[in-house]
């Protein structure tokens, strides 16, 4: 073995131990992050929608514009609100 | 400030149904452009009276009523809530069929119907086009004059910008705080997370629609650029409904440009109509009381149908000379 080749080896599993050491420190932090984000977005989701799961949303008019950008994330959105099924007669995600 | 200053871009004119609101919009229209201003006058009112006003086909699109050697022009337009709120979804509509797999497109239409029917929708689109009226004004026409519907749609409708804009705010702050977790969760793991493009898409909405609230909140109360004009008859009912337009106006911050007291009973046309001047001075002195600082016009009783460009020119004038004559109250 080379001299270069073992230095490669050595800074190659130094990155992988400090990778593993973040994601063992910081994982739990960063799983709760992620929850309040989402969160945050199942709000958001829940207003703009709200006139299409029959609250009377008087801004309808500007929900709907919003709407489009929420259509990739729906079926996620709905198993996670604890409906196993979409509950918008239009929305065949499942 | 004179009710024709330049300064003045925008105007509101509104008031009890049936006293004329329609015809001096179009009359202080007429006039303006007789001095070389490019007005547009925007109906808002479901009941469009513009176009049998004008003996015209008034559309939801600005059409030509008027043109003169001085360079001036009246344009007019009747919105059309439903049309607006077609091409709105439609939009939107575009956007998702974007965003869907094919299978769900029709679907897609389906859930949009939600936001066509839902209440408020009406008033949103109004709105909307109110909001791209008023942007005229730094291109298309030096004054834009709404012709609006009787005072408590108005009034709600005056009041839905500030609202709206609250509603976005909202949203964005959500937004703000969903990006700071992610921030967050990038600096402790210093990995970049994969964003959506939808974010950036939502985003950009949100923040349009906000500046165009906010512009559209500004401009109504700033005193020297737009200003309400309410029009009555000197009788009981609508003199009590101006008042309490006055006194709405003024907690919105939007500045009465003038009261026009429309159709006054003249003096010496036969004894009915003297005693009807009577009763309406009576009325007036009532008005200037409650509200010293806000000139009142008078407009005389007309003969004749007020219909047709030549029968509003008339009414220009009149409106004209009563604005430079200086009032006082007949005691």
């Amino acid at each position: 073995m080379t001299h270069r080749t073992a230095a490669l080896r050595f800074s190659e599993r130094w990155a992988a131990f400090r990778e593993g050491l973040t994601e063992y420190y910081a994982g739990p932090y960063r799983q709760t992050l992620a929850r309040e984000r989402r969160d945050e977005d199942d709000l958001f989701t829940l207003v703009v929608l709200g006139e299409a799961l029959g609250v009377p949303d008087p801004a309808a008019y500007y929900s709907a514009e919003l709407m489009p950008m929420l259509a990739e994330d729906f079926h996620a959105w709905h198993r996670r609100m604890g409906m196993p099924r979409s509950p918008l007669d239009q929305m065949s995600c499942c | 400030m004179l009710l024709m200053d330049e300064r003045r871009r925008i105007l509101f004119v509104g008031g009890k149904g049936g006293v004329g609101k329609t015809s001096l919009a179009s009359a202080i229209a007429l006039a303006r452009s007789r001095r070389g201003a490019r007005v547009l006058v925007v109906s808002t009112d479901p009941a469009h009276n513009l176009g049998h006003l004008w003996e015209r086909d008034v559309e939801d699109e600005p059409v030509r009523l008027a043109e003169n050697s001085s360079g001036g022009c009246v344009d007019g337009m009747e919105i059309d809530p439903e049309r607006t709120i077609a091409r709105h979804l439609a939009a939107v509509e575009q956007t998702m069929i974007r965003m869907l797999p094919e299978r769900q497109h029709a679907q897609a239409r389906e859930h949009l119907e939600r936001a066509r029917v839902a209440p408020g929708s009406h008033e949103s689109a109004v709105l909307e086009r109110i909001a791209e009226a008023a942007e005229l004004i730094d291109g298309d026409y030096d004054l834009v004059i709404f012709d609006t519907a009787p005072s408590g749609h108005t009034l709600r409708l005056l009041a839905l910008p500030g609202q709206l804009a609250g509603w976005t705010d909202t949203l964005l702050r959500n937004r703000d705080r969903s990006e700071r977790f992610s921030a967050a969760m990038r600096g402790l793991t210093g990995r970049v997370e994969q964003g959506s493009s939808s974010e950036a898409e939502l985003r950009r909405t949100l923040h349009l629609r906000r500046a165009r609230f906010e512009n559209l909140q500004r401009a109504i109360t700033d005193a020297e650029t737009c200003g309400f004009v309410v029009v009555f008859t000197a009788e009981a009912l609508p003199v009590a409904e101006t008042l309490e337009v006055v006194e709405s106006l003024n907690g919105m911050h939007v500045d009465v440009a003038a009261l026009i007291a429309n159709r006054r009973s003249p003096n010496d046309a036969g004894d009915l109509l003297r005693a009807r001047r009577d009763v309406e001075d009576r009325h007036l002195r009532a008005v200037h009381a409650a509200l010293p600082e806000i000139p009142v016009i008078e407009v005389p009783l007309v003969a004749g149908e007020l219909t047709g460009v030549e029968a509003l020119g008339v009414l220009a004038e009149l409106l004209q000379q009563e604005i430079v004559r200086p009032r006082t109250p007949q005691s």
